[in-house]
């Protein structure tokens, strides 16, 4: 009977899961009533995700473990779920204003879809069981392959979805041969089970390092990170931009979280942080497999998006680019480096949205997204143009915008004494200045080039609320990048993982 | 008593034929199959650890991989009958509009 | 005398023996007088129709697509059933709202249609001229 208590007594502390899924299920009765297009089940999943994050927000402080170990709640899973929360809202208001998505036969489908991903995001970002991992992983990436086939008669998103569906299958099998072999080893799936064995029974390197690397594998494709990144490309320049933009923000955070707690707690020495810095097991060099996935996706990332011609592909190779900065503060593995990874991924929140809500307007009025059409447009849509401009200076991390504000901290965080990631400071700096050069290339073939016909062609104007949309996106990228006190604040204290003090 | 290593041995054996078949065939159907072979020898992985280590979570595990594999395999075929029906074909080498 | 799996070992040799007894003798004693008919597929006068390879109606893809998720989640059922006296209402109560949702899933393809078969709605040729006049 001990187990029902405790099932009850976590169910109380599973309120923002449950009002997701409550709000899921409302919404799929919802669509099938209505039976059409109608802004009432968009409504009713913006509602239900707000409940969910009054739920959260109660559970700021606590830190509590769930379901006999399956789940844990603790800041640094708070943090997640309101960066889950506040991108799919915004997500969910992009489908409204896309064209792609209007010319889809299906109507509502896409709000219960986006509700499930961020079930599956949830879960992942508070998982601490290996079995809860998978099943979390599993159902973010179940519903993503079919949101990249939302368009079903385009040839390209079919495409798109397909190719998605066969790397996601396959490396999430690879994953699991890691978390068997894993398993067997240690015996158990809770990672503080395995943690504790690995601390006391020493472990052959090349024992961790193979299963490692097999999860590195599902997790890196969920993150997008080199080389588990192929699917990336072809993904967002195929799926419609809202989806895209989608898997680029909510996506990838929660993969963040989760290979994060993974291997942060998996290779813990001790629960103690002294002076910051979390104990790991002496002898397991599980940082170089990380230093390896993110200097790879820096480069591989930076330098293959000089040659893109697709903004769709350009941003994806960006958003790899993005990840490999983002894992630099897993390697340092100290609250420090953990809080400017936290910085950095609510800092990535805004100026990529920003950065696909234009992408998004300008699809809908060019109906392509290759670069060379944009010559001059920015002089027929100045506004939306200057917006794209200030996207792209904070993508590439120009100071006074909010992704200055990430880089700083990451490299700070490198820059520790002692720790000997100076190289690889300088490895993100000087990756961030090549960066520039094809963030620039939009911004220049945007306001520098121009079309032979520029000067006849009239200008081109959107709705009040599209612009209500992109200042409300403007404001935070500027704002927080003069201003980061509260986010850095924010995230510092949320770098407190369950079980670590 | 058939000793653990045989059982890895196996299911070694039978993923690694499912990652040559992801990686070399070129069906798109086959291709999933190759990959439900990678599951299933995962399983049977689990559970030979399971039963070697006298834990149940294993075999836990080898549940919920199941059914999320059928869920994928439903998926998965929804998107090759769209992808046929877009461009009449299923092979991986044809469908190549994305690249680079 | 042998183990559980010698015994398998022994039983598996049996048959292999059994099948090759079979053919071989088969092969050795029968008469051998081929002719046409008799090298056709079914060698029962009925000649084969198109190809192997034919399309079948994607309705039937949809149709088991949907029967593999329900036939499948099935499997949670079985380790409840076995233990389901022993953990009482409640256990029966997270059963039922595991089902609902199934059921849910269920209403929500029959609602979208998926379940519906779309019979075949011949055009019968008719003749716009009539060749036999009454006049």
């Amino acid at each position: 009977m001990n187990n029902f208590t405790e099932i009850l007594k976590s169910i109380n502390s599973f309120l923002p899961e449950l009002s997701v899924i409550t709000t899921l299920l409302l919404c799929l009765i919802a669509d099938i009533i209505i039976r059409k297009k109608s802004p009432i089940v968009t409504i009713i999943a913006i509602a239900g995700l707000l409940v969910s994050a009054y739920f959260v927000y109660m559970q700021s402080a606590v830190q509590e473990s769930l379901f006999s170990g399956m789940l844990v709640i603790d800041p640094f899973a708070v943090f997640f779920k309101y960066l889950f929360i506040l991108s799919s809202i915004i997500i969910l208001i992009f489908f409204e204003f896309s064209n792609e998505i209007k010319e889809s036969t299906h109507k509502n489908e896409y709000s219960y879809l986006i509700l499930s991903l961020v079930l599956g995001a949830f879960l992942m970002a508070s998982s601490v069981n290996l079995l809860m991992m998978y099943l979390s992983l599993e159902l973010a990436s179940l519903t993503s392959y079919i949101l990249a086939g939302y368009s079903k008669s385009e040839k390209k998103s079919s495409e798109s979805s397909m190719k998605y569906l066969i790397y996601g299958a396959a490396s999430s099998g690879i994953m699991l041969y890691g978390m068997s072999l894993l398993y067997g080893f240690t015996g158990s799936l809770d990672i503080y089970e395995i943690s504790r064995y690995l601390a006391t029974n020493p472990t052959p390197n090349a024992f961790i390092y193979l299963t490692m690397i097999m999860i590195a594998a599902g997790l890196g494709y969920k993150t997008s990170s080199v080389p588990f990144h192929f699917w990336t490309p072809d993904v967002y320049e195929g799926s419609p931009t809202p989806v895209t933009a989608f898997l680029a923000v909510t996506s990838s955070a929660a993969g963040f979280s989760l290979i994060t707690r993974l291997f942060l707690t998996t290779f813990l020495g001790s629960t103690q942080i002294v002076d910051g810095a979390f104990s790991i097991i002496a002898g397991i060099h599980w940082q170089e497999i990380i230093i390896v996935i993110s200097v790879a996706s820096m480069i591989v990332g930076n330098f293959v998006a000089i040659w893109q011609k697709s903004l769709k592909r350009l941003l994806g190779y960006s958003s790899i680019a993005q990840g490999g900065y983002m894992l630099a503060g897993l390697v340092v593995a100290d609250t420090i480096g953990l809080t400017a990874m936290l910085i950095y991924l609510s800092a990535y929140l805004f100026m990529n949205l920003g950065a696909f809500f234009v992408t998004i307007l300008i699809v809908n009025k060019l109906g392509t997204d290759d670069i060379e059409q944009m010559k001059g447009l920015g002089y027929r849509l100045p506004f939306v143009g200057v917006a794209m401009a200030v996207f792209m200076l904070a993508l590439s991390g120009i100071p006074a915008t909010v992704g200055f504000i990430g880089k700083f901290y990451l490299v700070t965080a490198l820059m520790k004494p002692g720790a000997g990631y100076l190289w690889f400071a300088i490895v993100l700096m000087l990756n961030s200045v090549v960066s520039l050069f094809f963030y620039l290339k939009v911004v220049k073939s945007m306001f520098l080039e121009r079309a032979d016909n520029t000067d006849e062609l009239p200008g081109i104007k959107f709705s009040v609320q599209s612009y209500i949309i992109l200042i409300l996106l403007l404001i935070p990228t500027i704002f927080f990048g003069l201003y980061f006190g509260p986010i850095v604040k924010l995230a510092e204290s949320s770098a407190v993982l369950f079980g670590i003090r | 008593m058939v000793e653990l290593n045989y059982y890895l041995g196996l299911s070694s054996i039978l993923f690694a034929i499912g990652v040559i078949g992801v990686l070399v065939r070129r069906n798109a159907i086959i291709i999933f199959m190759s990959i439900e072979l990678m599951f299933n020898s995962i399983n049977l992985s689990l559970i030979s650890f399971s039963s070697f280590l006298g834990d149940v979570t294993g075999q836990i595990l080898v549940f919920f991989i199941i059914a999320v594999a059928a869920a994928e395999a439903a998926i998965g075929l929804a998107i090759i009958i769209a992808l046929f029906r877009n461009k009449g074909t299923v092979n991986i080498d044809e469908i190549n509009i994305l690249k680079w | 005398m042998f183990s559980d799996y010698g015994q398998i070992f022994v039983f598996m040799l049996v048959a292999i023996a059994f099948v090759l007894v079979a053919f071989i003798s088969a092969i050795i004693l029968s008469p051998r007088k081929p002719n046409i008919s008799k090298d056709a597929t079914y060698e029962c006068g009925e000649d084969t129709v198109g190809d192997t390879w034919l399309r079948f109606n994607f309705r039937f893809y949809v149709v088991a697509l949907i029967f593999i998720i329900f036939d499948v989640e099935i499997i949670f059922l079985f380790p409840w059933a076995v233990v389901f006296k022993e953990l009482g209402m409640f256990a029966f109560l997270e059963m039922v709202v595991f089902l609902f949702i199934l059921i849910l899933g269920f209403v929500y393809a029959w609602a979208k249609g998926d379940l519906v078969w779309d019979k075949p709605s011949p055009i019968i040729p008719k003749l716009d001229r009539q060749i036999f006049k009454a006049d």
